[in-house]
């Protein structure tokens, strides 16, 4: 039995629009290709979504070389960023600093929502800017609250998210600066940092790199929106 | 084959289709290119479990996970109603807008802003099944696939979905 409506099929395939990637969309994928070949390691993968039969074969050493080579040519490109933000190496050790201490002696989250709309009002009054709030539940990032910090004598917004049972810490204040994400490691904790010309962010967390540039990824396609 | 070489030569060949099925979901230029680029940075992530298979369906499956994630996330698609009668009033309207304008009289035109209404107004679940077997022609066992759903009901879905196409061209026809 033939299922198809001819009349209606040849229709819509004559007159229906077909919608063409723009070039920028283009140029945008394969910037961020580089960029995450650049950031990639061996490491353990996770499926998360379901297509035929995945398997993840390990990389080696060739790919590893490919890798390191991607990653230098972009520690060029920021090299010069880092360099005129030379406070950021120890601004990388008190943030790591203040994350350790808030898992351990709390209040790792002052106001405890899931609800970014319950989150983002929380700090009007208490800081003199808005920081972006978003929840990245669906993609396995639940958004658990928000608290304040005080970094250099300044009261930073600081967003709680979780992994599994990993904490993230994202601390955001503002910045005229435009940088890709920046990703150090302190004692074992992954930090990342980047800039959007409006705010700054600096997410520290135990959880693997990989995720947390995934986290990464999410919140920057997030504020793009904005 | 680096895993850029490969996706350069597997994954950006199919971006026009991955967008035209992006663009068709999300109803707007921004999101779609947001759900494309997303959508791409996974394929990159996973390309080495496409291993041979044929990557249009496989890019396609993770574009359309994309924008649903993104429609649930801003609830902008009304899911569960098969025809959203807002979109469809202003389909109409902009159906007659053009009609007036007599740079584009054309009927050829008329019928591409009717079609393009049509299919607008059809629910996400049932848009993507004409998208993909009407635009990008593919078959009833590459959807499922796509969509994760038995051959069944992409039969069943389509034949819902035409049926709506059919009844909002015919009442179309009777507004001209």
């Amino acid at each position: 039995m033939n299922l198809d409506d001819e009349e209606l099929s040849s229709q819509i395939r004559q007159h229906a629009s077909r919608y063409k990637a723009p070039d920028g969309l283009r140029a945008g994928i394969r910037a961020q290709i580089a960029l995450a070949e650049a950031g990639r390691a061996s490491r353990p993968r996770r499926r998360w979504f379901d297509f035929g039969s995945l398997s993840f074969a390990g990389f080696g050493w060739r790919t590893a070389s490919v890798s390191f080579a991607f990653g230098l040519a972009c520690a060029m490109l920021v090299v010069p960023v880092v360099q005129r933000w030379n406070f950021n190496e120890s601004l990388d050790t008190e943030l790591v600093g203040d994350h350790v201490r808030a898992m351990g002696a709390g209040p790792l989250i002052e106001v405890v929502s899931t609800d970014r709309h319950t989150v983002k009002p929380w700090f009007q009054g208490r800081i003199d800017y808005a920081p972006p709030v978003f929840d990245f539940a669906t993609d396995g990032f639940p958004l658990k609250g928000g608290r304040l910090e005080h970094v250099r004598g300044n009261a930073v917004a600081t967003l709680a998210y979780k992994r599994d049972l990993h904490n993230i810490d994202v601390f955001v204040w503002p910045s005229d600066a435009k940088t890709l994400p920046v990703h150090t490691i302190y004692r074992g904790f992954n930090v990342l940092h980047w800039a959007d010309g409006s705010m700054q962010y600096w997410v520290v967390s135990d959880v693997e790199s990989a995720e947390l540039e995934r986290f990464a990824q999410l919140w920057r396609a997030q504020t793009a929106k904005q | 084959m680096s895993n850029r070489q490969a996706f350069e030569t597997l994954v950006v060949p199919h971006l026009d289709a991955a967008y035209n099925l992006a663009r068709w979901l999300l109803r707007s230029d921004q999101a779609a290119e947001d759900a494309v680029q997303d959508a791409s940075l996974r394929a990159f992530r996973y390309i080495e479990s496409l291993r041979g298979a044929d990557a249009r369906p496989w890019l396609l499956g993770i574009v359309r996970n994309t924008c649903f994630t993104a429609l649930e996330r801003t609830r902008s698609g009304p899911q569960h109603v098969e025809f959203d009668e807002t979109e469809f009033e202003a389909a109409l309207g902009e159906a007659e807008r053009s009609e007036a304008d007599p740079a584009t009289r054309l009927d050829r035109q008329r019928t591409r802003v009717q079609i393009d209404a049509a299919i607008r107004a059809l629910s996400p679940p049932l848009r993507e099944v004409i998208v993909l077997r009407e635009l990008e022609e593919l078959e009833y066992a590459q959807i499922a696939k796509i969509i994760a759903v038995p051959i069944g009901t992409v039969m069943s879905r389509l034949s819902r979905a035409r049926e709506r196409l059919r009844t909002i061209l015919s009442q179309m026809k009777l507004g001209e």
